[in-house]
């Protein structure tokens, strides 16, 4: 559905996006992760026609955006980062404007806007003004402006930034929905617990590159290390020989190692402390896990030195 | 262009208006207070210039009404204005609407107002203010139209060229006095300095008002308003010309 290819734009002398490649099929949600400023919402608004790239290619459904930009993006749905709604109009009229620019009829816009109050949870609030709403339930209206016009490619630029516990499960709720209803999916977050829930494939910007892409296992496996810390009383033993093939540091009375296995490691130290174990005092156990494969990625001291793109898909 | 997706801007523009009537009331109750207390001034500039037996409300009626249509120009950017403050501007732009339904549709509206407002005027000034046309009122309706159209083509072109709302305020506010003053409108042309007859004919002002003269007036009918009515039709396309220029739908715009 979506296929971007070798995407660059710079900002004066500050690369937001460097030769970024990224394929969304149907029925697929991707999510977009990284820090401020890495370059998510540069390459939704480039997606979605908002701003226009230095170089690169995006086809959306096989149409050339840059050469058939209206063709390509009509089937678009974007919720950008900010909450944008018109808050003197009710919840209806919100609506109601989108499914007209998206050419419904009145029967198809009454049912378009009933479905989608019941997915959200806005059909009690259909006809409250937008600005009588709180904060999750206006974030709601946000997204399913998104979504009303029914776009088979749906950028959500993190769409449940200052929502509630209750908003945010019935937005993934409605993004894992429209998924299964054949929609390709660009979800852009900081939370890793989302994209877990949603079972997206991953792509991890820092400053404008992809530096990882697959799915959460592929990502994980490759770039993400667990850690078993044992604090000692007074200075820690030396327990690299017993562990050779692990990165083992210490310092003071804290010894950390970073190992793929965890379990393995965690009951072979256990069983080879010997006289040291009387002195442990605490063991803590981390296994790999999307955010510390996002972290070990993006707290590489310069980036610019990593090497091409990782994609384990 | 399509039909279909202007509408959908223009009727949700005019939601948006209905939802907040009170600034299009004010463009119809200002004129007609003013109008109260200004007409005995009028009517001693017009019988000292050759209308012995003018009410005064023949220039203030119309006069008033020009200045207070101004407002127009202020409030058809300040739609455009507020759709940045409220972060809609990206989803109109994402959506399948292209720049010129979005700027179609979004000042149409204030075209309908501004025709709406003088009418309005005119149907309580007659009664109330006495107001008698020498000539008939018809050739007034196009007059309107055209300086209407001028008013909002000013609005998208002062959008085009501000980057702030405050800048918007002083172009709308300074424009309104300005081209009220110059054109006749704030006071009658007669009674200001020779200058100010030579630049006037620059203004659209002066143009809607010397079309009101000739009608209201000197009793002249349709071929004494076809001047004005191309001269304003011209300075829309003029200002309509900046905009296509100027309008730039990335920029950023400070709202409110």
């Amino acid at each position: 559905m979506l296929q971007v290819e070798g995407l660059s734009k710079a900002y004066g002398s500050r690369q937001a996006l460097d030769s970024v490649n990224l394929e969304v099929a149907e029925g697929e949600i991707s999510a977009l992760l990284g820090r401020n400023g890495a370059g998510k919402t540069t390459l939704v608004s480039i997606v979605a026609g908002l701003l226009s790239a230095d170089s690169g290619n995006i086809a959306i459904g096989g149409i050339d955006a840059f050469a058939d930009p209206r063709r390509a993006q009509a089937n678009l749905g974007l919720a950008p980062q900010e909450t944008g709604v018109y808050p003197t109009l009710s919840c209806r009229d919100n609506l109601r404007l989108f499914t007209g620019l998206a050419g419904m009829g009145r029967s198809e816009t009454r049912t378009a806007i009933d479905e989608l109050a019941e997915l959200l949870g806005l059909t009690e609030l259909l006809d409250r003004r937008a600005k009588e709403l709180s904060g999750g339930e206006r974030r709601r209206l946000h997204t399913a402006i998104a979504l009303v016009g029914r776009p088979s490619l749906v950028l959500l630029d993190e769409p449940t930034v200052g929502a509630d516990v209750q908003t945010r499960s019935q937005l993934l709720g409605v993004v894992r929905n429209l998924a299964r209803n054949g929609a390709a999916v660009v979800y852009s977050t900081h939370y890793f617990p989302e994209v877990t829930g949603l079972d997206a494939s991953v792509v991890i910007l820092e400053r404008g590159r992809v530096l990882a892409r697959g799915s959460i296992n592929e990502v994980v496996a490759q770039h993400s290390v667990g850690t078993v810390e044992l604090v000692f009383a007074g200075h820690a033993p030396n327990v690299a020989p017993l562990l050779p093939t692990n990165s083992v540091s210490t310092s003071g009375s804290c010894v950390t190692i970073k190992t793929h296995d965890t379990a393995a490691v965690t009951a072979a130290i256990l069983a080879d402390l010997d006289t040291h174990a009387v002195k442990l005092r605490g063991l803590t156990v981390s296994e790999p896990s999307l955010e510390s494969a996002f972290l070990e990625l993006t707290d590489r001291p310069n980036p610019a030195l990593i090497e091409g793109v990782v994609d384990v898909a | 262009m399509s039909r279909r997706r202007t509408g959908a801007i223009l009727f949700h523009q005019l939601r948006l208006l209905s939802r907040d009537p009170l600034p299009i009331m004010i463009l119809v109750v200002f004129p007609l207070l003013l109008i109260g207390f200004l007409k005995p001034m009028f009517a001693l500039a017009l019988r000292t210039h050759g209308y012995p037996g003018a009410n005064g409300a023949e220039q203030v009626v119309p006069g008033e009404a020009v200045i207070n249509g101004f407002y127009i120009v202020g409030m058809t950017s300040f739609a455009f204005f507020v759709e940045h403050g409220w972060n809609t501007w990206e989803r109109l732009r994402a959506s399948d609407a292209t720049s010129p339904e979005i700027i179609v549709g979004k000042a149409l509206p204030f075209l309908a107002v501004s025709v709406a407002q003088f009418l309005i005027i005119f149907a309580i000034a007659i009664p109330l203010f006495h107001l008698h046309s020498r000539g008939p009122l018809t050739p007034l309706i196009p007059l309107v139209a055209a300086f209407a159209l001028c008013l909002v083509s000013l609005g998208v072109m002062v959008t085009s060229v501000c980057h702030t709302v405050q800048q918007v305020s002083a172009f709308a506010f300074g424009g309104l006095v300005l081209f009220g003053a110059l054109g006749g409108a704030l006071v009658p042309l007669e009674v200001l300095p020779g200058w100010a007859h030579a630049v006037a004919p620059a203004t659209p002002t002066y143009w809607v008002m010397r079309g009101f003269g000739s009608v209201i007036l000197s009793g002249h009918s349709f071929p004494a308003i076809v001047l004005p009515c191309l001269i304003l039709i011209g300075m829309s396309l003029a200002f309509a010309a900046v905009s296509l220029r100027r309008f730039r739908f990335t920029d950023s715009k400070a709202s409110f």
